[in-house]
């Protein structure tokens, strides 16, 4: 078998164990792109509404359930290639169901550790933490945590991060 | 969000002791130091031009040559009132080791620059101060907010010892033990302050043809492009509507731009003549122009990349671009990066000198190892020229099709390293990788295609290399 089915993470040489996101993390984004969905939903129900009267509503709702559908089902999916990885001296985290991404964030080059939560995620008692270095662009996520593991992770990543500074 | 206490922080921080001075302001009667008296007038130079402008418009016009005359003396006459009472609100201070700038006449600014983290002073000649024999100084701070301090304008002489003044204060010069992580550099940096230039000074013939051979690809493009476009066009329409419709709408633009790029080279050509660069301790000096006479200074310790550009026509020759990247951290996550041209075109020796100079022991050539054939498709016409390799002190990464470009990231100063796979790389088996340097986008080498193990594999080295190299260095926070 060659490597075209293996998401690329997989390939990493050595061993590498991944740590799983909260599984309430799903709900929550698949929540989020309903609501997201549903407020466009709105601003289409209006204008066919007016157009077509309750049938147009009617439309927008079939097209909201058919989308929705397809959306839950993708960020459903989507969910499940999340996953961090702590090493001895770097921060692995992977994602991406079509374009998988793999950051490796060394320790000793964090300059910013974000904790952040949103409304949805609130109700559901999870959390990110978010990891900067110098680099633009470079900021790595780690959503969906418990918040217990999440300052916990935060406060591994502080640690380790003043011991090894690296510098630019 | 949430309460807990912060982790306990490391037993001391790393890096250069800078001591905490309290921004100690100087006694309101300490004698201000003033700026040149033509400052005023050199500043708001454009706004004279412009004035004057619109008064010769109008007296051209109107052929009211009174009011012209009127206009002239009210600007002249609110001018010199404005100027005068500006320049006693502007000045400088040298106080102990900070130097304070004032400034403002409405709102008052007070600048205070903490000298012991002095990075650099820049000496700058705009071409509208030399007409007067004026120069500028652009002081920069480590750590400080992004923008330098300005002190414009100075007598020229005044300028050169003022500066010699604040960098002996400094410490840089006479003894550069403020300067952290030097170690490595010291003994491969031999001190020849004196001895002088890096490479011979850039000859005006050599730049211009350099700059010709560059511009050349675009501008036979454009012009192909622009002629076959009107020709067939108006063969087609009638040379007439194609000149007026035509014209405004699309060719106009079009022309705008192609003046505009044309501009740009005359000037980089203008910016890189009497090209020296020298290296002073841990600093690479580098000072240019033709018209406007500038003078940078790159420490050698920051250097995040080096690239080397080399446009298809040079090729022949062997001509190289040398450009280095420089990080300086601010006081928020943001770091500015600068991309300083060490080398405005040079042949394999001289850039060899100025890599070496600018990273201890980088090679000036690379070989690097291409993509796999599959895909080649990806990108029939670069395909040849891009590439990526792990040597012994960089990661280089080569692309560009006009301008071919080998990037080199010591792996000391890779930031963060990612791995990419898009849906058609997925199915090839193919991956990007990537090695971010601090600071901007496009400040990163950008490995492309890579087979998916190998890319990974790559990642996986990287990593440990940049440790390795990090490691080497002192623990700093620069």
């Amino acid at each position: 078998m060659s490597a075209k089915t293996v998401p690329v993470w997989d390939l990493w040489p050595g061993e590498v164990t991944w740590q799983p996101m909260s599984p309430k993390l799903r709900t929550v984004w698949v929540l989020r792109s309903l609501l997201n969905l549903f407020l466009l939903a709105v601003v289409a129900a209006v204008p066919l509404g007016i157009w077509l009267g309750w049938r147009g509503v009617l439309w927008a709702l079939c097209g909201y359930v058919l989308l929705a559908g397809l959306r839950a089902w993708a960020v459903a999916r989507t969910v499940a290639t999340w996953g961090y990885a702590e090493r001895e001296e770097d921060l692995l985290v992977r994602h991406g169901l079509l374009t998988r991404r793999l950051n490796i964030v060394p320790y000793g080059r964090i300059q910013l550790i974000d904790l952040s939560a949103g409304p949805i995620e609130r109700m559901f008692g999870l959390t990110t933490v978010q990891v900067r270095t110098a680099a633009l662009g470079s900021t790595s996520e780690v959503p969906g945590l418990e918040p217990a593991v999440a300052s916990a992770l935060r406060d591994r990543l502080a640690l380790r991060a003043a011991e090894v500074r690296e510098g630019l | 969000m949430s309460d807990e206490p912060a982790p306990p922080l490391a037993a001391a921080p790393l890096g250069p002791e800078v001591p905490v001075a309290a921004p100690s302001a100087p006694p309101e009667g300490v004698q201000r130091q003033r700026l040149h008296p033509l400052t005023p007038l050199l500043e708001s130079f454009r706004f004279l031009t412009a004035a004057a402008a619109a008064a010769g418009i109008q007296a051209f016009t109107s052929r009211n040559f009174l009011f012209a005359i009127y206009i002239a003396l009210a600007a002249a006459v609110i001018g010199g009132i404005a100027s005068l009472i500006a320049l006693q609100y502007r000045g400088f201070v040298i106080w102990g080791r900070e130097l304070h700038i004032y400034g403002g006449v409405f709102t008052r600014s007070h600048r205070t620059v903490p000298l012991e983290r002095l990075q650099s002073v820049d000496l700058v000649r705009p071409i509208r101060a030399r007409l007067f024999g004026l120069a500028q100084l652009n002081i920069e701070v480590a750590g400080g907010d992004g923008t330098d301090a300005r002190l414009a304008y100075l007598k020229a002489d005044r300028a050169l010892a003022l500066r010699a003044e604040l960098l002996a204060i400094a410490g840089r010069p006479a003894a550069p033990v403020a300067e952290p992580a030097e170690d490595e550099e010291a003994p491969e940096a031999v001190p020849d302050r004196d001895a002088g230039l890096l490479v011979p000074q850039l000859t005006v013939r050599r730049l211009a043809l350099a700059s010709f051979l560059e511009a050349l690809p675009a501008q036979i493009t454009f012009l192909a492009v622009f002629g076959t476009a009107f020709a067939v066009a108006g063969s087609i329409f009638g040379f007439t509507r194609v000149a007026t419709v035509v014209w405004v709408g699309f060719l106009a633009p079009a022309l705008v731009g192609y003046i505009q790029s044309t501009i740009a080279a005359v000037n980089r050509f203008l910016r890189n003549g009497r090209f020296r660069i020298a290296r002073d301790g841990t600093n690479l000096l580098i000072q240019r122009g033709l018209t406007d006479t500038s003078h940078e200074t790159v420490p050698v310790d920051r250097v995040t990349g080096v690239s080397f550009a080399e446009p298809v026509l040079w090729r022949s020759r062997q001509w190289k671009r040398v450009e280095v990247w420089t990080a300086a951290v601010a006081q928020q996550s943001a770091t500015a990066v600068r991309s300083t041209t060490a080398l405005p075109v040079g042949g394999p020796d001289e850039v060899a000198a100025v890599a070496a100079a600018a990273v201890p022991d980088l090679p000036s050539v690379f070989a690097t190892e291409r993509p796999p054939q599959r895909a080649r498709w990806r990108m029939p016409l670069r395909w040849k020229r891009t590439g990526a390799a792990l040597t012994e002190r960089a990661f280089v990464v080569r692309h560009g099709l006009w301008v071919n470009t080998h990037v080199a990231l010591p792996y000391a100063r890779i930031q963060s390293v990612k791995v990419t796979q898009g849906r058609v790389q997925r199915m090839q088996g193919l991956a990007t990788v990537r090695a971010m340097a601090a600071g901007g986008v496009g400040h990163d080498a950008v490995a492309v295609d890579r087979d998916a193990r190998e890319a990974v594999a790559m990642a996986a080295e990287l990593r440990d290399r940049a440790d390795a190299a990090a490691a080497l260095e002192r623990p700093r926070l620069s």
